[in-house]
């Protein structure tokens, strides 16, 4: 039991670490509250150049072309990913990290033709 | 050839299920003819086989011993002594018979039937043959199948509700059995090292009091549903009444006999000190089913429902010969097997005949038939003084032997079961009376036919084996004796019984008395002792 | 630059990596191909399976991948089952191939692929993360497989669940395989059998850390494997699912579940199983939970009147059978797990394929639509009581042996280990239970054959899924009478796992 207690006292300091974190966001909200001048006016409160002012309801449905065209997207933001550190340590891989990265953007691009041929690439 | 006799007689069956499926369903005369002429050489075969035998060896004839599982030591081990001899025999006889009584009445998926016939009777055939735990489960549990349609797809009015009855209470005994079986083999393997399921093996296996009461017990119970012993006797009544007439025959002349005889080969010979742990119990139960079941058939509107509680009352006598315990009451209750299979088979038959004319069983709705069927009135006759056991007539043989045996072991027993005998002649006779004798009162019954030929063919053998087995039971007699004198060798272990000519058996074991027998003698000095005499 | 091979060992892999490449091409010929067949893909998708078999077969065992891959005996027999019910799911799907399916048939066996590719590589893993990888490219697929009927409510209604269910069970599992890291610091499962060990014996008791890890492993590997209490989605994913994809689910998927759950605690967790390691112990808890399966599958299967959700809580049941060889610990209990689960593929894939035959002539997979099918269509009837029969335990079908040899591998450990007594309550309420079973496929058998009027439906057969019901019937008759070279290969499985016999 004594080792026990030992392992978990190695992680008293996360939690002092955790406190300390959520303390000094606290503190420093609780700081600018007594600091800054109080003026609250209606233009304060729309959102400011994040984007435009809705129309209508937020509600409202979205052409399902979208969510396909996002997929599309994700698919190759993740390629990108993989591809960067490849590419920062090809030097030392050499050429079997070439053919297996080929391999890999072949299986996508295998994705990419199921998907152009399924007419997903198409905005009707 | 002969050397393959048991798996010929066993497997025979399957050719003709095979020769069956080839045939197209409607042809319902090819079928029918095919499945008697292989019941038939099987017949013979079985027929062959007893010629063959030799009644003076002891031990297993026929052996054959094939590894069959080898990873956890199961072989293809079949061989017979005296009494799985005549069981086998009767089987094929009966199948003849069952097949042929089935000629008319089944009009509705024959080919299905007389597959389930066959498949029926390669199961048990097989349970007789097998001296393999496993194998012994396995053809155990391979009749349930043909069973349940015969009872499901051909039966009465209550078929479903009879037929599921019937699996689940034998399923339930049989699985606890199957515990049991796994559990001596791996008590066998840390005996000496090596997986088997042999039975001959297990007998010279020692377990320890406490789990032989436990394996005693789930082996006692399963065949005791089968057998049935009371209180399991409930299933037996409805799949009975219900099933059509081969089906009873089969399931009365053959399937209760699979309850004793796993008594006689199983539990006596290895579970010998639980076997007189338990014998005041289960011979107060067969005392109980001998009373209970005759009272009840006395009671009875419908025949066959008579027949079938008077089936609950002569396995009583059965299992009462068995516990008895020593070379009468045993060898009485195997020959009684073989008679009450008999007899009770011709009685299912001859209602049947009467069913298939009047579509009714119903005792009131006959009386006076004597006038108008007299050959049949004959047969009817003769059936019953055999199942009540008349002196001549094969019953009066077995049950004499039993009262013996049960007489020697506990006088109380074996008066409360003479009474059984009595009572059974009560309700047969005035069942008999009823139905036969008196004035023709219904109409319908005036102009009823005599039986036939093929009827005849049916009837005649049964009553040849009844008279044969009254007057002249010695051959079968002398294959009984080495096989029983076996099993009592085994029992012998754990009893002071003495087999031979002084034959003497201890008074009422009370579980004290065991105690002192099993705690301060050495059983297998007794045992021993008791061989040298 | 030069071209250096390292030591992966890739011809282990061959199998899976052509069975994925195979699947690649059937999705390939369907999008190429521009006047369609209604069959082609699908003998595609059956020869591929049949040369991975073949290729399967030429595979020889060894490690790779650092360890990571390993081609055992029970890599190999658990594949062979994957592949067999890919095989049979994928024959008896040609049914719903000619009208329902009429687009997408290059994906439906192309995911089945897919699938079966997942499964196969988890039965390979060797470590806790790829075995979990594994487990991940086995379910998704299936979560789109059983939502494959696009315009069927109940289809729909299936694959959401199966993807809610399956996706929060997959959250369990990982975070029950982070404790089991933190414990041991490593994710190989022969390393972390040593480390955990030490860890218990360096600390004394781990306390309720490993607790946590077992429960939520438990659960995770649980809701595949549909163990109650984390069975509640099978019923409805079944009924709704296409009747092939339930059967591959029923099967291939049950027996992934069976591998990952074999490694990660007969493997990994080998020395907690004991109760003298209470209260981390995980023998009793699974004991526990097999109870559960057995009574509940087997009770609550009595009043389905749809045979999909009748044959989905039979399957809850038989997983309660499978878990008696597991909790047993010993070279027995191994062999017939692998065993049972491959005389199960014969007889729950044929039964599944007859619900197909059926389902695609009648359009119902209610109980009351068998009612006199015995006159009107023997052959299917007889196969279907044949594999119902098999389900139930009958002698001499390869389900009793199967089920024999569970209760053996129960009672030689009780009999063995006076610490494990309860094996002994264990079987008995599978015994008991498999009397209950009796009763409700016997309702079936009931149904087919002894209703009074003939069925007004006379059912078709196509040709693989004719095979299938072949198969199936022979495979459980010649297993159930001569089981001995299955069994003699599954006895490797305790090998694999480092159990002597």
């Amino acid at each position: 039991m004594e080792g026990t207690a030992n392992s978990m006292s190695e992680y008293l300091s996360v939690l002092i670490f955790i406190f300390v974190g959520i303390g000094s966001v606290l503190f420093t909200f609780f700081l600018s509250r007594l600091i800054r001048p109080h003026n609250p006016y209606k233009e304060k409160s729309i959102p400011y150049e994040c984007a435009e002012l809705p129309i209508g309801d937020s509600w409202f449905k979205f052409n399902n072309r979208f969510y396909i065209f996002a997929l599309m997207f994700v698919i190759f933001d993740v390629e990108v990913v993989f591809l960067f550190p490849w590419a920062v340590a090809f030097g030392e891989l050499g050429l079997f990290a070439l053919v297996e990265m080929i391999i890999f953007i072949l299986i996508l691009f295998f994705g990419l033709f199921y998907a152009w041929r399924k007419g997903a690439l198409k905005w009707v | 050839m002969e050397s393959q006799i048991l798996t010929l007689v066993t497997f025979f069956p399957l050719l003709g299920i095979v020769l069956m499926l080839a045939i197209p369903k409607n042809q319902h005369d090819s079928i029918k003819s095919i499945c008697l002429i292989v019941s038939f050489i099987t017949m013979l075969l079985s027929f062959w086989m007893y010629a063959m035998f030799d009644p003076i060896a002891n031990g297993m004839q026929f052996e054959v011993d094939i590894p069959w599982i080898t990873s956890l030591g199961i072989h293809y081990h079949m061989g017979i002594d005296g009494i799985s001899l005549l069981l086998i025999v009767l089987t094929s006889v009966l199948s003849v018979l069952a097949i042929l009584s089935s000629w008319i009445s089944i009009t509705k998926a024959v080919k299905g039937y007389y597959i389930s016939m066959l498949l029926l009777e390669v199961g048990m055939i097989g349970v007789f043959c097998s001296l393999d735990l496993f194998m012994f489960y396995v053809f155990w549990e391979v009749m349930l199948v043909p069973m349940y349609f015969i009872i499901g797809l051909w039966g009465g009015p209550r078929r479903l509700y009879a037929a599921i009855k019937f699996v689940l209470f034998t399923m339930f005994g049989s699985l606890l059995m199957l515990v049991a079986i796994l559990y001596l083999v791996f008590a066998y393997q840390s005996y000496s090292g090596e997986y088997s399921f042999d039975m001959l093996k297990m007998m010279e296996l020692p377990i320890a009091y406490g789990p032989q009461l436990y394996l005693f017990g789930a082996f006692a119970l399963a065949f005791a549903i089968k057998v049935p012993l009371f209180p399991f006797h409930t299933w037996l009544p409805d799949a009975h009444v219900q099933a059509p007439t081969a089906g009873s025959v089969i399931l009365a002349g053959v399937l209760l006999k699979m309850g004793t005889y796993g008594f006689v080969r199983i539990c006596l010979p290895i579970f010998p000190e639980a076997t007189v742990a338990y014998l005041p119990y289960i011979c107060v139960l067969s005392l109980i089913a001998i009373i209970y079941g005759a009272l009840v058939a006395m009671v009875q509107k419908d025949v066959k429902s008579l027949v079938a509680f008077s089936s609950v009352s002569h396995m009583g006598f059965i299992m009462l010969g068995i516990f008895a315990l020593n070379l009468q009451g045993i060898e009485g209750a195997v020959l009684q097997m073989i008679n009450h299979g008999v007899s009770t088979g011709a009685l299912f038959l001859i209602v049947g005949m009467i069913y298939e004319r009047r579509h009714t069983r119903l005792i009131e709705e006959f009386g006076g038939l004597a006038k108008v069927m007299p050959v049949f009135a004959t047969f009817f006759m003769i059936t019953t003084l055999s199942s009540i056991g008349l002196p001549l007539t094969n019953g009066f043989v077995g049950e004499f032997l039993i009262l013996l045996g049960a007489f020697k072991a506990n006088t109380v027993y074996g008066i409360i079961a003479a009474s059984g005998v009595i009572l059974s002649a009560c309700y047969m006779l005035w069942m008999y009376q009823r139905v036969i004798f008196g004035k023709v009162t219904k109409p319908e019954n005036e102009k009823l036919k005599d039986v036939n030929w093929r009827e005849k063919l049916i009837l005649i053998p049964l009553v040849l084996i009844i008279f044969w087995i009254g007057v002249y039971p010695k051959p079968l007699l002398d294959r009984i004796e080495p096989a029983v004198k076996q099993v009592l060798t085994y029992v012998s272990k754990a009893t002071t019984v003495n087999i031979g000519e002084g034959i003497q058996i201890d008074q009422a074991r009370t579980t004290d008395e065991v105690e002192i027998i099993l705690g301060e003698v050495d059983p297998v000095k007794v045992g021993s002792e008791g061989m040298e005499e | 630059m030069e071209f250096a091979f390292p030591e992966y060992n890739l011809r282990l892999m061959a199998p899976e990596i052509f069975l994925f490449l195979w699947a690649l091409l059937i999705i390939a010929y369907d999008v190429l191909t521009k006047r369609k067949s209604e069959t082609t893909a699908g003998y595609l998708a059956l020869a591929g399976l049949m040369i991975t078999g073949l290729i399967l077969g030429f595979t020889g065992t060894g490690h790779g991948f650092g360890n990571m891959f390993v081609s055992d005996t029970a890599a190999k027999f658990f594949k062979i089952i994957f592949l067999g019910s890919a095989f049979m799911a994928i024959g008896s799907s040609f049914g719903i191939m000619r009208e329902k399916i009429v687009n997408h048939r290059g994906e439906f066996y192309g995911l089945i692929l897919f699938s079966t590719v997942g499964m196969m590589f988890l039965s390979s893993s060797n470590e806790l993360l790829s075995l979990y990888i594994g487990l991940e490219l086995t379910t998704i697929p299936l979560f789109v497989l059983a939502a494959f009927f696009k315009d069927d409510k109940l289809s729909v209604e299936a694959g959401i669940k199966y993807f809610i269910v399956g996706a929060f069970s997959s959250a369990l599992l990982l975070y029950g395989i982070s404790f089991l890291y933190g414990l041991s610091g490593t994710t190989d499962l022969v390393q972390m059998k040593i480390n955990i060990a030490i860890t218990h014996l360096t600390f004394q008791n781990i306390g309720v850390i490993l607790i946590l890890a077992i429960v939520l492993v438990v659960a995770g590997i649980g809701f595949k494997l549909s163990l109650p209490p984390f069975h509640q989605w099978v019923p409805d994913v079944y009924q709704g699912s296409p009747t092939p994809v339930a059967a591959f689910l029923s099967v291939g998927s049950k027996a992934a579940g069976l591998i990952a759950f074999a490694k990660i605690f007969v493997n990994g967790l080998f020395a907690f199983h004991h109760p003298d390691m209470a209260p981390n112990d995980w023998g009793r808890l699974v004991a526990l939970l097999a109870v559960a399966a057995m009574i509940l599958g087997n009770t609550v299967a009595i009043r389905q009147t749809n045979i999909k959700r009748m044959l989905g809580y039979s399957s809850i049941a038989q997983v309660g059978y499978i878990m008696i060889g597991i909790v047993a610990m010993n070279a027995l209990g191994m062999a017939a797990m692998g065993f049972y689960i491959f005389a199960y593929m014969f007889a729950n894939m044929g039964a599944f394929a007859a619900v197909a035959i059926v389902e695609d002539k009648t359009g119902s997979c209610e109980i009351s639509t068998y009612s006199g099918l015995a006159r009107t269509s023997p052959l299917l009837s007889a196969t279907f009581a044949v594999f119902l029969l098999s389900l139930a335990g009958i002698p001499p079908l390869a389900g009793f042996m199967a089920k024999f040899y569970i209760f053996a591998a129960g009672i030689q450990a009780a009999q063995h280990d006076p610490g494990l007594y309860w094996m002994y309550w264990l079987v008995g309420i599978a015994l008991l239970t498999t009397v209950f079973a009796i009763y409700y496929y016997a309702n079936i058998i009931k149904q087919m054959y002894f209703a009074k009027e003939p069925s007004p439906h006379k059912v078709t057969y196509n040709f693989p899924a004719l095979t299938v019901l072949l198969i199936g019937l022979a495979g459980l008759f010649v297993f159930g009478i001569y089981p001995e070279p299955v069994l003699h290969f599954a006895s490797g499985i305790a090998s694999s796992f480092g159990i002597i016999p």
